[in-house]
């Protein structure tokens, strides 16, 4: 053990290893940061830079960047309300309210205490935990993931405000935007109508920045001869010990849950930022500030969020299964050198996969410094007055709209998402169960007719396991005490 | 409480719309669906239903809105929106309209500066380095960092 430790450091200490992972994270921070350039995308434009590098070097360089990434998703989220990542999305909920009174450093300083804290327990988790987990994981099947969505799904009675029927209605709109493109099953048309953009179902990307962005600006530039509502114009000041203090519970519970989703192939950093959301504003003494700029609230979502990032890893290095896009990418680098990650790989390569766990938990501190050394400038960006800021972001939107896939009908997707945005705020639907439904009814859909294959139709299969049971009773326990929270604190009229 | 009586009712109505047109029309169902389950129009028609059901809900017992919500409702007349709601939807149409001609560089400068001056600024040579700047900023980064060809329209023979 100490002899392949010893042999990983000397691995791992090269000038070169330490300056790439350094710079991994810096390029991962601003692409995150960029509305249209997702962390996926800058991971795979790295790539072919680390053919001619060392494999640990090439593959540190990657994941600097895809820490980095989950990160920076979340400053322009909480600066200008539009998150640089779905994941980051859920980070909106609180982090723009934040803003808009004038504590933008502050919510840029939690996330990123949130967001290195959880990354530390989740690379820490990844050392610990490898084996453990990657066989936990591999329990989930389609009825398992399903259960686990539905429950997820119980955050939007959260974040629906005073009005459940209207969030609910908004998250039924988001369901049906997430069935729009082949099916899966049968690969037949639904609600393609003959055009080939909408074959993949609708981008990600332009639809958040369209329903979160967009409506914000529209709204401005149409109050501007009845009322005009400037931001503030102050941005703040840091968050302490004391303000991390209050928000550990959550941020504690944010990274655990997002170790746990995170060594689960396929579910990715957004569910797990919400159902961290989820949680702390369930269990919060301030669940009520919660959507209209609730510090704990940023430090769940970055937890969840960040909390996947080392756990991911665990299927890949442990079974040799890529977790999400950006560790298949991982994967793609591992294979280029010749490396095949799996349980062999931890007898023929040990001190390699040691060196790299270094470089992991190496990574946690590099992302406080540069986030810490950055949060100063960025936050300035609040600073600018709304008559600049908002035609530079929506230009800024424009672009990163094309930029996902090169398409011009993406951008045309997001102007349209944006109408409705605008439509829905004036009605005050909210938005945030939208977007929740969105990201997750895909997930829900397949995973119930994947499940539905397996029992050739039969429902039984929904309770086929002790997880199963237990997601089950957890949605259960959590609408009735939605309902009975609701019940105490919002008479009905009519 | 009428419009929000009357929003549930048009919710109702959208879902009905959903079940009885959209689904059909927008749906292709293949000949042999084995279980009722799989059918591809299995998942927008339940939803579709939830629609309705809620949108009845709202109708019938509709809950008033937090006014303290900062949802951007109701503040002043909706007719004194209009012009500034032009000036927004037409420079975003008016973008996605003009990239195959203008490509995305020079829409987006008239975006900024249109936007900016519409909004009350007033020191001109900062907002013309703004809208200058931030749209060449933006193609440099992503034609010449991410490799992504923004379009340039009839400009393309610039392209450097």
């Amino acid at each position: 053990m100490s002899e392949h430790l010893l042999e990983a450091l000397s691995l791992f200490l090269t000038f070169q290893n330490v300056a790439i992972l350094f710079l991994g994270v810096l390029i991962g921070a601003v692409v995150g940061a960029i509305p249209g350039m997702t962390t996926p995308m800058g991971v795979a434009l790295a790539l072919p830079f680390t053919f001619t590098m060392q494999p640990v070097t090439g593959i540190l360089l990657l994941l600097g960047i895809y820490k980095g990434g989950l990160y920076g998703g979340s400053i322009t989220a909480i600066l200008i309300k539009a998150p640089g990542t779905p994941a980051a999305s859920c980070t909106v909920l609180d982090g723009y309210p934040l803003t808009r009174k004038g504590e933008a450093r502050k919510a840029l300083d939690i996330a990123l205490y949130a967001s290195c804290f959880a990354d530390f327990v989740s690379n820490l988790s990844l050392i610990l935990l490898a084996g453990l987990l990657a066989g936990f994981a591999l329990k989930f099947g389609p009825p398992e993931f399903f259960t686990l969505i539905v429950f997820s799904l119980t955050i939007i009675a959260g974040v629906s405000g005073r009005n459940l029927v209207k969030g609910m209605a908004s998250a039924a709109l988001g369901l049906l935007f997430a069935t729009i493109g082949l099916d899966m099953v049968y690969g037949t048309n639904r609600f393609i109508f003959d055009n080939w953009n909408l074959m993949g179902g609708l981008s990600f990307i332009p639809v958040l920045i369209g329903l979160f962005a967009l409506p914000e600006i529209i709204h401005y530039f149409a109050q501007k001869l009845s009322d005009v509502r400037e931001a503030t114009t102050v941005s703040g000041t840091g968050a302490g010990m004391a303000d991390f203090r209050r928000c550990f519970k959550s941020i504690l519970r944010g990274s655990l849950i997002g170790v746990v989703l995170g060594a689960i192939p396929g579910i990715g950093g957004a569910p797990s930022a919400f159902l961290s959301y989820s949680e702390a504003k369930r269990t919060s003494p301030n669940s009520r500030n919660f959507g209209k700029g609730e510090l704990e609230g940023v430090a769940a979502a970055e937890a969840g969020n960040n909390g996947v990032a080392g756990a991911t890893m665990i299927p890949l290095l442990a079974l040799g299964v890529p977790g999400d896009v950006i560790t298949a990418v991982i994967l793609g680098a591992f294979m280029i050198h010749g490396l095949r990650p799996g349980p062999v790989m931890f007898v023929d390569n040990l001190p390699m996969i040691y060196a790299l766990f270094i470089g992991i938990m190496l990574s946690s501190a590099y992302l406080f410094v540069i986030g810490k050394f950055s949060i100063r400038a960025i936050s300035r960006i609040s600073e600018v007055p709304n008559r600049i800021l908002y035609p530079v972001v929506l230009v800024f939107c424009l672009f990163g709209s094309f930029a996902i896939n090169h398409s011009m009908f993406d951008v045309l997707m997001m102007v349209l998402m944006g109408c409705v945005g605008y439509v829905m705020m004036l009605l005050r639907f909210p938005a945030p169960p939208f977007l929740i439904a969105f990201i997750l009814g895909p997930l829900l859909e397949d995973n119930f007719r994947q499940s539905m294959i397996l029992s050739e139709g039969g429902l039984g299969i929904l309770v086929r396991s002790g997880i199963c049971w237990f997601f089950w009773t957890l949605t259960l326990l959590s609408l009735v005490l939605l309902v009975r929270s609701r019940k105490r604190n919002i008479p009905l009229s009519g | 409480m009428i419009r929000e009586r009357l929003t549930g009712a048009g919710v109702a109505l959208l879902g009905l719309l959903i079940f009885t047109v959209l689904i059909p029309w927008g749906i292709d169902q293949p000949g042999n669906v084995e279980h009722m389950a799989l059918a591809p129009d299995f998942w927008p028609q339940i939803i579709a239903v939830i629609m309705m059901v809620l949108g009845v809900l709202q109708a019938v017992r509709p809950v008033p809105d937090d006014d303290d919500e900062d949802t951007g409702g109701d503040s002043g007349h909706w007719l004194h929106r209009l012009p500034g709601l032009a000036v927004a939807l037409g420079a975003l149409f008016g973008f996605y309209v003009l990239i195959p001609t203008l490509g995305m560089v020079v829409p987006g400068t008239a975006v900024i500066l249109g936007l900016m001056v519409f909004g009350g600024e007033r020191r001109w040579p900062l907002a013309a380095a703004v809208a200058a700047g931030v749209p060449l900023l933006l193609y440099a980064f992503f034609v010449h960092v991410a490799g992504i060809p923004i379009p340039l329209g009839i400009f393309e023979a610039l392209r450097g």
